[in-house]
This record gives C-alpha cells, structure tokens and sequence, in this order.
C-alpha cells in the first residue's frame, strides 16, 4: 500500500481557537468572577509546554509515521477514505487513545511523559495545552498497530487523533458546570475530566476518556464528580518550579535516579520503569491504591464510595 | 499552516496572554493567613505527617515546619502553595532573605523573603536540618 493520502493537520489549525478561546475563558471569569481561576505563570508554562509539544511533533513525529508506514506497506488491507471509515477510525482511534491514557497512569514509564499535563494546580483552557515533550520516548505509538493493520491509513489515523485532541481541549475548563445529562452520559465532559485531573484519593487514576466516556464505564474505571468533594487539581506532590524544562522531564530524572541506585536487583531496577508511579523497591512511598486504601482506613464512612476501596482489614 | 504564520502566531499569543494576565493582576503570590492555613497547606502535600510547629514568616509569604519526620517548608507556587522536607538543604543569605538549594529536581532553589532576624532564627533551625 503506498498511495499518497493527505489530511489536514487539524491541531495547528485549531491554534487560533485554541488563543480566541483562552481569551474568552479568561474574561468571562474576570467578569462573573467565577468559574475558574489563572495565574500568570502557571498559564505560561502551560503555553510553552503546548508549544513545545508542537515542536516536538515537528522534530519526532517522523519516528510515528515511518513506523506507521512501515505497517501500512505490509498490510494487505484498505479501507478507503470513505466518511464512515474515518467516523469507525475516530472511534476505535478513541478507543486507543483510553488505554494509552490509562497506561500513561498506571506505567511509570508513560507516566513520565504525560505526568507533566496534571502538574498544574489550576485547571483552565491553558491547562489543556500542557502536554508532552516526550511522548514519542514511551513508545505508545504501537498501540497504533492495529489501526493500520485494519487497513485504516496513517495520515487518516493521525487525522481523528488530531481531532480527538482538539475535542479534548474545551473540556478543561471550570466554567462549564454540567452538559445535558444525555451528554454527560456519553461523552467525556468538564466534569468527567476534572474528576480526571482531582488529585483527590477518591479521584486518582480515573475517567481516562479522550471523546467518549462509556470507554470507562465499560472499563469499571468512571468516577462521577461529587458535589460534597471538590476536585484539588495537581499531582500528590505538587511541583516547586513553573521551570517547563523540568516540568517536562522531572520524572524521566525520578526514573533515572530510582533505578540507577546502588544495590538493586535487575527486577527492582525494571520495576521503577514499569511499575505504577509510587512504587518502591522497600514500599516507603505510596502508590494511587495505598493512598486510596490509606484514605478510606482513616475515613472508614467513605468506604465503597465512588473512586474508593472497601475497608481494609489492617492498617495499610 | 506554514511554519511562518504558525510561528509568529504562537509566539504573540503566548506572549499576549501573559502580559494580560499579568496586567489583570493575576501575578499575585499566595499568602498563608495564618499559622492555622500553614499547617493546611503542609498537611495538603503531607497528609499523614502533622506538624508539631509551624513558625509563620512576618510577611506570610512562607512557613518553616517542624514535624515528627523532621523540618519542612510551605512556600508559594504562584497562587497556590507547595511544601518540602528541608533534608540536605543548603540555606545562603540573600539580600532579601534566605535561598534554599534543595537537592530536589522538582524544586531545587527556593528563595524567601525574611526580615534580618527571622533570617538569622531559620538559618539556626536549618542547620539543625542539614
């Protein structure tokens, strides 16, 4: 297969809504006063960190493509370009995109690269722009494998994941409350995505949808936002630098220094690349399930609640 | 889009946003009101270790811990506020305070804006660190 097939590159199109947007954010929560908040620097670290995620895609993005052309010269199958192909690629492409997503939290390895998106302690449309510089490192891309396999072509693949992220973008925003509850059944919304971005016990490693939601509640993975607890956006351990250099490989370096320790198995070594973020080799930190287990041990009425464990039978 | 629009484009808009915000007064560091919103703030990054001692600094910019594991500090990150343990923090006078170096990637200096004698006490307590 080695017809030429072109597509738009939706996401630097979208550039300009991406500024009108923020803009627009910005001055309806000077105005009402509510619905959000921004700082200075935490947003400009946000914009470099969006900007240099477009670089990157410029300087890396060959090693995703020529991977993918490479699948699509031996794959026997094409399904054209037809509008319900690229509608069936957008979903399964979505589909992708969850268990990408749900590895980016429960592989360290992934995490290192998608951590810098949930460094933020705000939660606003520049938050949306805080993405990867290194997401090429984690090799995510053969997750991708399959769609081409199918005989969807590369450029249309790259095409809905484009747009997938463009979807994703109004999403972050504190000014939007609830969407019709028809909406909020099927697609993933400022309120399923807050919850994502909680660092919360109750809302750690949840509702990793891009598009649609039912993707977690198919998974076991949903958590509902609840009124009686407000969403603390960040990480466990905030970040002390708005630095978008170590904001972007903090957690490459963590790996780094973690495996590199003197008198560690191979095992323990390989165990601090792939195991969730958290894990230790002698257990002294805690992983999203030991804090969520800690958390209902000293708040046992919370027990089973939505995002949250049955009691434990001992102290974590 | 061609580099040359796409360029100059993002380049304006981040700088445009920035000096607006900056301009709406969004610039603004936290400050802790009161020992009490010290104590919240450490116990935010730090749920299971509760401070026995938190010495506020006159201007409510930042708060020296002192807790069962050992000292820490709560500071301001922008509008919200972050915490460290102090452990193998090298303290040196500026002239507005004291710059902590922490052997911390995530947070590897830390500058504090302390009155001439709050400079001298926290510089005492983290030797004690050290």
């Amino acid at each position: 297969m080695t017809d030429m097939i072109t597509f738009p590159d939706v996401v630097n199109w979208a550039v300009p809504l991406f500024i009108a947007a923020i803009l627009a954010e910005l001055l309806w929560i000077v105005i009402k006063g509510h619905g959000g908040r921004y700082e200075t620097r935490d947003a400009l670290t946000s914009l470099i960190m969006g900007a240099g995620n477009v670089a990157s895609g410029i300087l890396l993005g060959f090693v995703a493509y020529g991977f993918f052309m490479l699948l699509w010269e031996i794959t026997p199958v094409d399904l054209g370009t037809s509008i319900a192909v690229i509608g069936l690629c957008f979903v399964l492409d979505d589909l992708r995109y969850y268990w990408v997503h749900r590895f980016g939290h429960r592989i360290r390895w992934v995490w290192a690269s998608h951590v810098n998106h949930h460094s933020s302690q705000h939660y606003n449309l520049t938050t949306a722009l805080r993405q990867t510089w290194t997401g090429t490192f984690t090799f995510m891309m053969v997750v991708r494998a399959p769609l081409i396999l199918l005989g969807f072509h590369p450029a249309m693949v790259l095409f809905v994941g484009g747009l997938n992220l463009i979807y994703q973008f109004w999403i972050h925003t504190e000014a939007i409350g609830k969407m019709p509850r028809w909406f909020e059944a099927v697609m993933n919304t400022p309120s399923h995505h807050r919850v994502h971005h909680g660092r919360n016990p109750r809302y750690l490693d949840c509702n990793y949808a891009g598009v649609f939601i039912v993707w977690d509640k198919i998974f076991g993975t949903f958590v509902p936002e609840m009124q009686e607890e407000k969403v603390d956006y960040g990480l466990v351990h905030n970040l002390g630098t708005f630095n978008p250099i170590r904001v972007a490989f903090h957690e490459w370096v963590g790996i780094f220094r973690d495996a590199t320790q003197p008198g560690l198995t191979w095992r323990a070594r390989l165990n601090y690349c792939i195991m969730p973020p958290g894990w230790s080799h002698d257990g002294s930190r805690e992983t999203s399930s030991a804090i969520k287990a800690r958390h209902v041990f000293r708040n046992p009425d919370l027990a089973d609640t939505p995002g949250l464990p049955p009691l434990p039978d001992h102290k974590p | 889009m061609p580099l040359s629009i796409l360029l100059p484009m993002v380049v304006m808009g981040i700088a445009a946003i920035a000096v607006l915000l900056h301009l709406l007064g969004l610039s603004r560091q936290a400050t802790l009101t009161n020992a009490e919103a010290a104590r919240a703030a450490w116990l935010r990054e730090f749920p299971t270790d509760a401070p026995i001692h938190v010495t506020l600094c006159a201007n409510r910019s930042a708060a020296l811990i002192a807790s069962e594991t050992g000292r820490g500090v709560v500071w301001p990150m922008g509008a919200d506020t972050t915490a460290r343990y102090l452990t193998g923090a090298r303290a040196r006078r500026t002239k507005t305070g004291l710059r902590l170096d922490l052997p911390d990637y995530t947070a590897p200096r830390i500058h504090l804006t302390l009155d001439p004698d709050e400079t001298a006490a926290w510089q005492d307590a983290l030797k004690e660190t050290a």
